[in-house]
């Protein structure tokens, strides 16, 4: 069963001076030594995410908003384990998948199919899985045989629909997703989002960062909101009804 | 959705699913981070399929649409050695047949080790993207450097072939020693190359630095030259450990004998480098993600 515990969590970014990353000043800084050391150094520490605390149990769809810079895709990295904690402590049972960016991996020289592949890869697919995945991603994009021409000929839509289509194939237990999911022209709005409910059928626990009320109403059951690293309110949400047809 | 009057069925449901059997369990926290950095190192190397993929994809992505490929990465290797080789024999009177080989093994195998150690300080910089936003252990990009290169190094072996059967070379024996000899090469030029990853990641001027450095050091260093014209051997030369590793590499592929202070010196390097490195990566792993 799919569960996430978060008990006072804290993130800092070290962010250094424009000079101070330069090998110059910490070695000028250790020669002189002691008082001088940390104005020399200027480095200030910026805490992201400040002692948060936060239960999500199997079946939450989350929908995490706040203005940027509040901490969203921090604490999707913290859970994705990118970003290591200063202190707190957070607890995941399940396993993870991770779309924090929709095309990483893919190379625009390279074709549909061998984007699929990297894709893939870069989503922890094995080679079996991907090959398994493919009649049913080139029958979502209809691409047909432009799957077997490189991806920068495509147009955006055509770029957004393999891309899409790609990171929707996910089977994970838990599932983090950062912005931008929803791709394609109108046509293609009404079968996206068929597959994005597929998705997160498919999956236990999801946690969506997005500015798109629309999206998380449409999508999650639990709205937090969060300002300089801490939620600020936790709501329930009903999600509209299409949302409980998922092949769940 | 999911009630928790719903939540047997979906446990049985997703345990019919292979490879989801079993749900893992995940603690992150802000101890023992020094030790996951030796936990990621295992696991990025476990990751092989990737980071081998993915180092072909990029040889391939490079010379995609050119006629020659990958064989352009021999042949400019090629006219390299070939130029030097002509140059040398003719400057300094040598006989081609020694000396040509001599330069070919030279060159090719310093590319491999200079590369590991320039490529090296861009392993995290230059990964950023993937770093930020992909769960994969972090030392998968520093492998897929490495392998990138050693795939390389294997396109640039065919001059060595060619150098074999144009100089009539037969291997003996000595040539089996090159397989013990070029695995400790690899750890030496690994470990190099990730010390450098760590190092410009945190210190922006290292790979300037490192790149003047590798230059000095080519010439500095018996890899087109040899020190076998010299009467005496200066100290740059004994105490080079640069050229004691190339030597692990150059002298079976050409039959001649490794000296055994050439093992020492590699191992030694090997152990310092190692357990150098090591510490390195606990101190910076947790703060890769930060720097980049």
């Amino acid at each position: 069963m799919a569960h996430i515990s978060i008990k006072d969590l804290s993130v800092e970014f070290a962010i250094f001076g424009a000079n101070a990353r330069s090998l110059k000043n910490t070695v000028l800084a250790q020669a002189t030594g002691g008082r001088v050391m940390a104005g020399a150094r200027d480095i200030v520490a910026v805490r992201a995410i400040d002692k948060l605390n936060l239960e999500i149990s199997d079946g939450d769809r989350i929908g995490l908003v706040g203005h940027n810079g509040s901490g969203k895709t921090t604490l999707l990295r913290v859970l994705a384990g990118i970003y290591k904690p200063v202190s707190g402590s957070v607890c995941i049972e399940g396993r993870v998948g991770t779309l924090l960016d929709p095309s990483a991996g893919m190379d625009p020289e390279a074709t549909g199919i061998e984007n699929i592949y990297l894709r893939g890869y870069i989503l922890g697919m094995s080679k079996r899985e991907i090959a398994a995945q493919i009649p049913d991603i080139a029958a979502f994009t209809d691409l047909g045989d432009f799957l077997e021409l490189p991806m920068k000929i495509y147009s955006a839509g055509m770029q957004a629909r393999l891309t899409f289509a790609i990171s929707t194939a996910l089977q994970h237990d838990i599932l983090l997703i950062d912005e931008g999911i929803g791709a394609g022209d109108a046509a293609f709005q009404e079968k996206a989002q068929k597959r994005i409910e597929g998705l997160f059928a498919r999956s236990s626990i999801v946690l969506l960062a997005s500015h798109s009320d629309a999206l998380i109403g449409r999508f999650c059951n639990r709205k937090v909101q969060m300002e300089q690293g801490r939620p600020i309110a936790d709501l329930p949400l009903i999600p509209e009804p299409e949302t409980m047809n998922g092949p769940a | 959705m999911a009630e928790n009057v719903h939540a047997p069925e979906q446990t049985l449901a997703r345990d019919v699913r292979p490879g989801t059997a079993a749900v893992p369990v995940k603690l992150i926290t802000a101890d023992h981070l020094a030790d996951e950095a030796i936990a990621d190192l295992v696991e990025g190397f476990r990751k092989y399929p990737i980071w081998t993929r993915f180092a072909f994809h990029e040889i391939r992505q490079r010379f995609r649409r050119s006629v020659l490929g990958p064989f352009w990465l021999t042949l400019s290797m090629g006219i390299m050695v070939a130029a030097m080789g002509l140059v040398f024999s003719t400057l300094f009177h040598q006989d081609m047949s020694s000396t040509l080989p001599y330069i070919a093994v030279g060159l090719i195998n310093w590319g491999l080790l200079t590369s590991c150690i320039n490529e090296g300080t861009a392993v995290f910089i230059g990964n950023e993207a993937y770093i930020k936003n992909v769960p994969l252990p972090v030392s998968v990009h520093f492998f897929r450097m490495l392998a990138r290169n050693v795939i390389i190094w294997g396109f640039n072996m065919a001059i060595y072939l060619v150098v074999l059967v144009w100089f009539r070379i037969v291997p003996d024996w000595q040539f089996l020693l090159f397989i013990p000899g070029f695995a400790l090469f690899l750890v030496n030029a690994a470990w190099m190359g990730l010390a450098a990853g760590i190092l410009s990641t945190r210190f922006r001027d290292i790979p300037q630095v490192i790149a003047n450095v590798v230059q000095v050091i080519f010439f500095v260093t018996p890899v087109f030259w040899s020190p076998a014209t010299l009467s005496s051997r200066p100290a740059f030369i004994e105490w080079n450990p640069l050229y004691h590793i190339l030597e692990l590499t150059r002298a079976p592929l050409l039959g001649h004998d490794i000296a055994p202070h050439s093992w020492l010196f590699a191992l030694g390097l090997a152990a310092i480098g190692l357990a150098g490195t090591a510490y390195l990566y606990r101190r910076a792993y947790a703060r890769i993600a930060y720097w980049v």
